[in-house]
């Protein structure tokens, strides 16, 4: 993989990191993506939603994509650019996320009814982040693609 | 020395071969190892290990050549945890003898920079280094696991 990539006088820092898909792996992308973040120059607060939302998004990848089979990856791209940080999530799609999960706006009253009370992952990362696409991965897994911007 | 089972929890890094980035690595590899269990003072040790063995890979065995990257590759089994630290081996690593002592560095005897080794070998169970011929170097850093139980 190169350092730097197409986007004409933009040069980019990738860190690459694959991930055992067991719940509580999620804190390795947390950190690792932290200390990215502070070293860029982000704010503790966009900080802290960073590591929110790409919790979020390492733990969809593993409890639904890849459906907590150890033996599968989850791979999470991190691309430092001047301006932003993108962040890419990709399992091997055990399982294809439905569509419709990635646009729904959960309501806080379901919530209080239902008995189920997830759901608020990707509406979560929504949320924090200034820019949220779901795609499938080169592999053919499910990809969610994150950037939050550095404002200087 | 080095061989992992068919238990082994496993998580690979790559980043830029840019000092600075053995920071991120540090970070990385610190919440893996908190997440396989070893006690907080021998992550501070590891976190200590780990960079000096980055800074190696990135100065010595990289030659700070931009474009090229190090690699760090995590395996814990119900034993130890191995870390392993590649290079792209621009320069090969090879072994000088008995390091200087620090009182011998003192003295004059000797530059006082060169102590990253002797640092990694007290503050790891075991290390070592092996050739991966045209791949690069590898370092490599060993913690026991005590008690002895199941990666979680």
């Amino acid at each position: 993989m190169s350092n730097d990539t197409s986007r004409p006088g933009a040069e980019e820092k990738i860190i690459e990191l694959r991930l055992p898909s067991k719940l509580g792996y999620e804190r390795v992308a947390m950190d690792t993506a932290s200390s990215l973040a502070k070293r860029m120059g982000f704010d503790n607060d966009r900080v802290e939603s960073l590591k929110t939302a790409i919790s979020e998004a390492v733990t969809n990848a593993i409890e639904h994509g890849n459906q907590q089979d150890a033996a599968m990856k989850v791979v999470v791209l991190l691309t430092a650019r001047d301006d932003e940080l993108i962040i890419s999530v990709a399992d091997q799609g055990r399982k294809q996320l439905d569509a419709d999960c990635t646009t729904r706006n959960p309501h806080i009253e379901d919530a209080m009814v239902n008995a189920d009370k997830g759901g608020w992952g990707i509406w979560l990362i929504r949320e924090l982040m200034d820019e949220v696409e779901f795609t499938t991965a080169p592999s053919g897994g499910n990809q969610v693609r994150m950037v939050i911007h550095l404002e200087q | 020395m080095i061989s992992t089972s068919e238990h082994t929890t496993s998580m690979e890094l790559s980043f830029p071969s840019e000092l600075g980035f053995e920071v991120i690595a540090r970070d990385a590899v610190a919440a893996f190892a908190r997440r396989m269990g070893l006690a907080a003072d021998r992550v501070e040790d590891l976190k200590t290990a780990l960079s000096e063995a980055c800074i190696n890979a990135i100065e010595h065995g990289n030659s700070l050549s931009p474009g090229t990257r190090v690699a760090v590759v995590c395996h814990c089994d119900a034993e130890r945890l191995l870390v392993e630290v590649h290079d792209q081996g621009l320069q090969s690593y090879t072994p000088k003898g008995d390091p200087l002592s620090i009182s011998d560095k003192l003295a004059g005897l000797g530059p006082l920079r060169g102590m990253g080794l002797m640092l990694i070998a007290q503050l790891t169970d075991e290390s070592g280094y092996r050739s991966d011929g045209e791949a690069g170097n590898c370092f490599w850093l060993a913690y026991f696991r005590q008690p002895v139980v199941g990666c979680r």
